[in-house]
């Protein structure tokens, strides 16, 4: 605590007291826009949790201004301006990345979920017999499959 | 004995009837299936038309996941083999049946068509590929046998006959990006007996090449980092185990 009233005191890092109200105002404004976000269904609560920290870091920024000197002293960084831009730079950059992997996960979800709905559509096609031409399948194949996925489908296919 | 001969198709509503009509003559005993890649013209239709089952896909996902979805058809209707050539009409039907005779009688895993294997010098002119695409080639074909350690001359072939090693490991691990080479790399490594086989290329039936020379440039670029990950793939050390036909389905 101590350190955070020193901190406070810092020299380096000087805010009218109106900035301060203003950076707090757009942090809290910042914060119910995430809010309001989650209640219209248009941001999930999963990926809501990193916006909350990011909208709290900006509050405590206006409520402490030297907290940010504290840190860059921490991490031995002579300009307070370098240190606040290069932590925010690498918190952007994560996450832009935390993004890309979600992206990823989803595209492949997406790629397996049309491909399944592709091979339902085909099995249907292929139960039907409606290709002209179209040759049944040997029963052979169809031994000891029952009670399976798609079972249905085969049932079908052997009374054509 | 069951084969099945798919066909992705992306918009080859022009080609895709012909090329169908030509395996199931020289395959009479395969069944045909098309993957219709979101086609927006009647690929899906003229491919009905002319006798095969078709897999539409919803929309456009790709070469890749295209197929993929091949392989998994063939994978869950419980296929023995499978052989899979290009909608555009470039591949002759006949010589899918000489890439299926390999898997047939368990000479490869994986039997890919090549354009470039040397079977001939007259049968070798009916293919002219551009600049860009030769340059391609060759850095593809480097880099694999690097990769692979072991010789391929067509990488990007779109001409392949599979077994059930081949689908069981194609329809859980395929790139949706970079299909032709990252899976030449993955069947080596995860110890699967690849072999290439001499095919002819025929000129273009319709459609156009995608190829421009950027476009080009950048997939090779991306193919070297395809592969460069590829190369820290964990490897298989074990014999691989033939993949039954009963387990098919709960493998997933």
């Amino acid at each position: 605590m101590s350190a955070l009233l020193a901190a406070t005191q810092d020299p380096k890092v000087h805010l009218t007291s109106q900035t301060r109200i203003i950076a707090a105002l757009i942090a809290l404004a910042f914060m119910v826009l995430i809010l309001e976000l989650i209640r219209r269904d248009r941001l999930q609560e999963r990926y809501s949790v990193v916006w909350f920290v990011a909208g709290l870091g900006m509050l405590a920024g206006a409520a402490f201004p030297g907290l940010l000197g504290t840190v860059a002293d921490l991490m031995g960084v002579r300009n307070t301006n370098v240190a606040l831009f290069s932590i925010i730079l690498l918190l952007l950059l994560g996450l832009a990345l935390n993004f890309s992997v979600i992206m990823s996960r989803q595209a492949a979800q997406i790629t397996r979920l049309a491909q399944e709905r592709a091979l339902e559509k085909a099995r249907e096609q292929a139960a039907d017999g409606d290709v002209p031409g179209f040759r049944p399948r040997s029963g052979r194949s169809t031994t000891g499959t029952s009670g399976e996925e798609g079972g249905a489908s085969r049932a079908g296919r052997d009374e054509t | 004995m069951r084969t099945l001969v798919f066909i992705p198709a992306w918009n080859e509503a022009a080609s895709v009837a012909a090329v169908i009509a030509g395996v199931r003559e020289r395959l009479p005993e395969a069944d045909v299936l098309v993957v219709d890649d979101g086609s927006t013209d009647a690929t899906a239709a003229r491919a009905r038309e002319a006798g095969a089952t078709v897999a539409s896909l919803p929309f456009n996902q790709g070469l890749g996941a295209a197929l993929q979805t091949g392989y998994l058809y063939a994978l869950r209707e419980r296929y023995d083999f499978c052989a899979h050539l290009d909608a555009d009409g470039q591949h002759p039907p006949s010589d899918v049946a000489g890439l299926l005779e390999e898997v047939y009688a368990d000479r490869a895993d994986l039997v890919i068509g090549s354009r470039y294997r040397d079977r001939g010098a007259a049968e070798s002119d009916d293919y002219r590929p551009t600049l860009s695409r030769r340059i391609g080639t060759s850095v593809f074909r480097f880099f694999l046998t690097l990769a692979t350690r072991q010789r391929f001359t067509d990488t990007t072939s779109g001409m392949r006959a599979a077994n059930r090693r081949v689908m069981a490991l194609f329809s859980q691990h395929y790139s949706p990006d970079f299909a032709e080479i990252e899976s030449l790399q993955l069947a080596v490594r995860q110890g699967l007996r690849v072999e290439e086989v001499p095919v002819r290329m025929l000129e273009r039936a319709g459609g156009a090449s995608f190829l421009t020379p950027l476009r080009s440039a950048f997939f090779i670029f991306k193919g070297m980092i395809v592969l460069l990950v590829g190369q820290f793939r964990p490897r298989r050390r074990e014999p691989v185990e033939p993949v039954p036909l009963r387990k098919a389905r709960a493998g997933q």
